[in-house]
């Protein structure tokens, strides 16, 4: 097996364009997703995004602020009890980003037509709503019919929807804990993650923890993204706060209202950007901005026992930096 | 004794909740419901979260998220969207479910993506929303499969409208058997909880009208922030006050105090 470990910074570089089909997995709007990753996309200027969401998060609402987005799929834009997405929701009003909306439930299939390598999924949800007559992509037809096209089950003739399958050039997907092959375990909820990451051209793990594989040969039924369809690991505690990794760290409530206050107008997310996306490099700079007390507070959470059973496999900082420079050779 | 009317609808809510149910719960209030009535009167109650958080209450007060850590500290199963949404909602197999509005109208079509100026259907093209909302999440799966569901929302007029701008998600379309028509697997909604009393379908028609209004309110005020026009059960009760027990119940779950802070 190959030694799958990139910094952020290689990782944006290699696995990210402008005008791709970006999906940031697992977009949880409070929990789990690759936003670190997102801001490191921000640093290098990606825009012109296809993004597949699932659900919205604070990285599409960074991506999107930023005027990166041409193009969204969703099932859910919101950031739940935080509020409405401002920079997302800004770039929507002001026709920067055109956002094509689905059910959550749907796009769940969607990815898993995607994985299958299948042209369309029926659909029983999505039909008889504006989600099947509005289409952003084709804003002249209502009520739409290319969006979510009828179909007949050829067995009782009934009739449903047919709905498009997703297929993305790349996905970043973040999870609780990886092997360097890119084998992976995810605590919480893994929303999409499973069909995201057999559906996409390429994933790149984002993972707060670096474990041996042996914890995967421990608990091989929990490893549910596998190092066969992974093309990178990045290691990097923290990444999705400000939101929340169970086991790990629990949102950070202050900083949540506080980015998404930033985002409402272009001047203040580029205030933000400065403060808090093109301030850092290395990851010490990125958990020293987080600050000391911040870490300890989000860190007592009171999901910390999931992560008992896994403790001892844990790979330290200074195992991780020789393995890196180990990919390099 | 002293509520919010939040309170009071979040308690009404939990009421229309059955012991034994297996219950989906969107965000916020519905949580909030779900997880009282759990602790009141339905203890056998099967709640579950849209991205497969299964066998969990609440830890530490209401969750920011279906997965936040507050209610992922005691879950017996974490699976994901495909198994929650669609094994148990889409299939037809969930009891019940809570969710919320931003608009909802007569035949309970209930809009949570965004607010035109000229809405699509008026306009005959799609462009962007004055104000965008955050689209319909998991609430269209469980309009389309849970068996019934319990919609909650703010009783204005603006909100409560002879057509929604936008159906995220369908409650009895146009009326009458249209629903059935569309084949749909469940049910749709059995009632519109809202700050002002319990609205209910007529059987034939679909059409909502008030079942029952809370003891601070009149028939006129709520029919004055309805903006079609609201039949009255012939029938029509008051709904009975919060008791001591219920708040008590409610306060546990609703820790941090989020149903008391604006009024």
């Amino acid at each position: 097996m190959k030694n799958k470990l990139l910094s952020i910074q290689e990782a944006v570089e290699a696995y990210t364009w402008d005008g791709m089909t970006y999906c940031n997995g697992a977009a949880l709007p409070v929990g789990s997703c690759s936003i670190a990753f997102g801001k490191e996309m921000v640093k290098q200027g990606r825009k012109n995004l296809n993004v597949i969401c699932h659900c919205g998060s604070q990285q599409i609402n960074l991506l999107a602020a930023v005027g990166a987005v041409d193009r969204v799929e969703v099932g859910f834009s919101g950031l739940e009890v935080y509020g409405f997405a401002a920079g997302l929701n800004r770039a929507v009003s002001s026709g920067k980003t055109l956002i094509e909306d689905y059910s959550n439930g749907a796009m769940a299939l969607r990815f898993f037509g995607g994985a299958m390598n299948w042209p369309f999924v029926p659909a029983t949800v999505c039909i008889h709503n504006d989600q099947q007559w509005c289409s952003a992509d084709h804003p002249e037809e209502y009520p739409c019919t290319r969006k979510i096209p009828e179909i007949t089950d050829p067995f009782t003739g009934k009739k449903y929807g047919a709905m498009r399958t997703i297929r993305p050039d790349v996905a970043a997907i973040h999870v609780t804990m990886a092997d360097i092959y890119g084998n992976a375990i995810m605590l919480g909820t893994e929303w999409n993650r499973f069909e995201m990451s057999r559906a996409s051209g390429k994933v790149v793990l984002v993972a707060d923890q670096i474990v041996h594989t042996d914890c995967m040969r421990q608990y091989p039924n929990l490893v549910r993204i596998i190092s066969e369809v992974v093309d990178a690991v990045v290691y990097w505690p923290y990444a999705a706060w400000p939101q929340a990794s169970p086991g790990l760290y629990d949102s950070d409530e202050e900083h949540m209202f506080y980015m998404n206050k930033m985002m409402k107008t272009e001047a203040d997310t580029r205030e933000f950007c400065d403060q808090w996306v093109n301030s850092w490099n290395s990851h010490e700079e990125y958990m020293a901005l987080i600050g000391e007390d911040k870490i300890v507070k989000i860190s007592q959470t009171a999901t910390a026992f999931l992560m008992d059973p896994y403790r001892k496999w844990i790979r330290s900082d200074a195992e991780i930096r020789e393995l890196q420079s180990r990919t390099k050779g | 004794m002293e509520y919010t009317k939040q309170e009071f609808m979040a308690i009404t809510t939990g009421r229309e909740i059955k012991d034994g149910e297996l219950i989906i719960l969107g965000v916020g209030l519905p949580m909030l419901a779900g997880y009282f009535a759990q602790l009141n009167h339905a203890p056998d109650l099967r709640p579950f979260t849209e991205g497969g958080v299964y066998g969990s209450t609440p830890v530490g007060g209401l969750p920011w998220g279906i997965e936040c850590n507050r209610i992922s500290a005691n879950a017996t199963s974490f699976t994901n969207a495909i198994d929650a949404l669609g094994f148990l909602v889409l299939s037809g197999r969930a009891d019940n479910a809570v969710i919320g509005a931003a608009q909802v109208d007569k035949y309970g079509n209930v809009n949570t993506t965004g607010i035109w100026d000229e809405p699509p259907w008026k306009a005959g093209k799609y462009l962007p929303p004055k104000v965008r909302l955050n689209g319909s999440g998991g609430a269209s799966d469980i309009s389309v499969g849970c068996k019934r569901y319990l919609i909650m929302a703010s009783h204005e007029k603006r909100r409560f409208m002879e057509r929604v701008d936008y159906i995220s998600s369908a409650g009895y379309l146009d009326g009458g058997d249209r629903r059935e028509r569309c084949g749909f697997v469940g049910g749709g909604p059995a009632a519109i909880i809202s700050t002002l009393g319990i609205l209910r379908p007529d059987p034939q028609t679909k059409e909502f009208w008030l079942d029952a209004y809370f003891p601070f309110t009149t028939i006129d005020e709520v029919k004055n922030n309805t903006a079609w026009e609201l039949k009255v059960s012939p029938d029509v009760k008051i709904v009975p006050e919060p008791t001591a027990e219920e708040l008590k119940n409610l306060r546990t779950v609703d820790a941090t105090g989020s149903l008391r802070k604006n009024g």
